[in-house]
């Protein structure tokens, strides 16, 4: 049985209390455990709903999302956001005012766990990122590149099984973009995470091993 | 997370700094009331216990008492007490009172007009106290001059005096004060009496190192003066039927409480102790306190809209940082507290820096304040504003109460938010 299973996936909005808009028609595909896919489509193809539901953000679907054999809805979300799933944004979303350390470890905060364990894990995540020498730095000192790196980092602190990286190249010039696709291929093997790439890019997304593409809420 | 919330709050300084003065003044407010109304009790407390020893009791035939320039308003128990005439009995049943010392018998006169020699301008209030020296040089310790004994010519009067006449206090020695009583008037100690017209002469013999405007004469004197005045046939008479104004009892230490529930009990007489003035103060500046409080706490009011509008700006402008924290595992009560810690920051930052520079502003006009007051009497007092640790602890507790408390809404507010929104905020 496949590690993500998406069933007939399907969500509407209701837009000014009257417009329904249904920004998935019945999604379905699967994933492996341990495969990097990424998921592609155009603007309004429904690429972030379906990350919002996948990293537990939105639970007004109908459908079904089981992760290892169990419904999404069943977890406690901010479990699920915690323990299962690591997030990747386009913007990379650092807090300016922590180091980039500090950056990393934030999502320990909320889990209220202080498990020795997270400094040689710290330690290991800037080592694979490559930014053992930065760690005492600030947000606006680092290139993008460098933000998206930490941005993967503290998306794999508290060992998630799945990471969702939500156009992580979009602000990026292309060689940079090839490098972050490449650290989470990397990731991907390392970790032995299920990654799932959410792009508009052709080019970066047929570097993962498949590319689920979506065409007006449904994949094609 | 408390490192977090704390560094939002720095991340707009200024905003914070101008939210954080809205605590910060109404903190002074309350600093200065808490402080000041302690340090004013603590003040006349002093200047009190300099003149007023514990021991001493006074017993009044009035109701409302004046003693020393201090004035106690009657309570209700006083008013339906019937009026007692503190006669020679009087006088010596107390004598008789196990643990009372001395008893050293005062007259007020009132109705008098009152000039200095070679002035035709009357001194503009005409109370005249009595008192007996002789052989209780302690019983005003305030009095200051060369010969403490008070004899039947001399008067005694206070600094506020000799300034009303515009005369050194070395030059007023000596000169005469004339008491005139005015014919018609009605008001003799307290008795409904027809006053004759009569003058009196005395030397003054010392000045008092008070700002208290009153004059102070021989006992014997007074009585020879209101029995002549009053046209009673003798100073028997003006006992019985009006009697003494004040009776100063001074009794052993470990009897006093004993001799003043006697006195108050048994006689049904008036009496005022340090204990009941001591009472006194607390009850008015405790009520006085109060007061001031409910005042400032419309500042705290104020302030706290404030940092509600604060807060709801920074929600508005954290929106999507608050989605990115609760897609990466903050709940929705982590983010509750996470503001709820910036709002009560933001009023702790507001409460130290209101204390500080009330700490500041007292420090600085401590010495002018302690001048004043020493101008207008309270000699005794060297120091007017003392830090108050456990004051200082109530209002930095009270002023990140007040943070928090504003703070609520606007954290409500935040931890609802739905991430996805949240997220998509532009």
């Amino acid at each position: 049985m496949s590690y993500v299973q998406i069933e007939n996936l399907k969500r509407e909005y209701v837009m000014n209390k009257e417009v329904l808009v249904e920004a998935l028609r019945g999604v379905t595909f699967n994933i492996e455990k341990r495969e990097i896919i990424s998921v592609v489509g155009a603007s309004g193809s429904g690429k972030s709903t379906l990350l919002n539901i996948l990293g537990g953000l939105d639970r007004g679907y109908t459908g079904k999302v089981m992760i290892d054999e169990r419904d999404v809805k069943e977890y406690n979300p901010n479990f699920y956001r915690r323990h299962i799933v690591g997030t990747i944004f386009q913007q990379f979303y650092l807090i300016p005012s922590l180091s980039v350390e500090e950056n990393i470890l934030l999502p320990m905060k909320f889990t209220g766990d202080k498990d020795i364990e997270v400094k040689k894990r710290l330690d290991y995540l800037l080592d694979m990122v490559g930014l053992e020498k930065r760690r005492k730095h600030f947000p606006k000192e680092l290139s993008g590149g460098e933000a998206q790196r930490v941005a993967i980092a503290r998306s794999l602190i508290d060992t998630p099984k799945i990471v969702l990286a939500d156009e992580p190249t979009g602000n990026l010039d292309s060689k940079t973009g090839d490098s972050i696709v490449n650290l989470l291929k990397e990731v991907n093997k390392k970790e032995e995470v299920t990654v799932i790439l959410v792009t508009h890019d052709r080019s970066i997304a047929k570097k993962t091993e498949r590319v689920i593409t979506l065409v007006d809420g449904k994949n094609v | 997370m408390f490192k977090y919330a704390v560094s939002l709050i720095f991340r707009r300084k200024l905003r914070t700094l101008l939210t954080s003065l809205g605590i910060t003044i109404a903190v002074m407010l309350m600093t200065f009331i808490l402080f000041g109304m302690t340090d004013l009790q603590r003040a006349i407390l002093t200047q009190f216990s300099s003149v007023f020893k514990p021991t001493d009791l006074y017993v009044s035939s009035q109701d409302f008492t004046m003693m020393g320039g201090m004035m106690s308003a009657p309570t209700k128990e006083e008013e339906e007490k019937e009026e007692v005439i503190i006669n020679n009995d009087i006088k010596d049943e107390i004598e008789d009172i196990d643990g009372v010392e001395n008893v050293y018998p005062m007259f007020m006169i009132t109705g008098f007009d009152v000039y200095l020699e070679g002035d035709d301008t009357p001194y503009p209030t005409n109370f005249v106290q009595s008192v007996n020296l002789s052989g209780n040089d302690e019983m005003y310790r305030e009095f200051q001059g060369d010969n403490p004994v008070l004899g039947k010519e001399g008067i005694f009067v206070s600094k506020f005096v000799s300034s009303f006449f515009e005369i050194s206090q070395q030059d007023i020695i000596g000169k005469s004060i004339f008491l005139k009583s005015v014919p018609q008037t009605s008001f003799v100690s307290g008795a409904n009496r027809n006053v004759l017209g009569k003058e009196y002469e005395f030397k003054v013999q010392g000045v008092v190192d008070t700002s208290s405007d009153a004059f102070w004469i021989n006992t014997q004197k007074a009585l020879d003066i209101l029995v002549d005045t009053g046209g009673f046939v003798d100073e028997d008479e003006y006992l019985d039927l009006i009697g003494y104004s004040q009776l100063l009892v001074t009794t052993q230490e470990e009897k006093t409480l004993d001799v003043e529930e006697y006195m108050t009990g048994e006689m049904g007489l008036n009496v005022i102790s340090s204990k009941t003035v001591v009472e006194f103060i607390s009850t008015l500046t405790s009520g006085l306190t109060i007061a001031l409080i409910v005042f400032g706490s419309i500042s705290a009011l104020v302030a706290s809209i404030g940092i509600i509008n604060t807060m709801i700006m920074s929600i508005y402008e954290q929106t999507r940082e608050i989605g990115i924290i609760k897609a990466i595992g903050a709940s929705n009560t982590q983010v509750l507290l996470i503001f709820l810690i910036q709002a009560g920051l933001i009023g702790l930052i507001g409460g130290i820096l209101g204390l500080a520079i009330s700490y500041a502003l007292m420090q600085i006009t401590d010495p002018f304040l302690v001048e004043v007051l020493q101008e207008q009497g309270f000699n005794a007092i060297e120091k007017f504003f003392y830090f108050q640790q456990l004051n200082a602890i109530y209002i930095t507790l009270g002023s990140i109460l007040v943070g928090i408390v504003a703070g609520v809404y606007p954290s409500m507010k935040a931890a609802k938010l739905d991430p996805v929104k949240a997220l998509r905020y532009e």
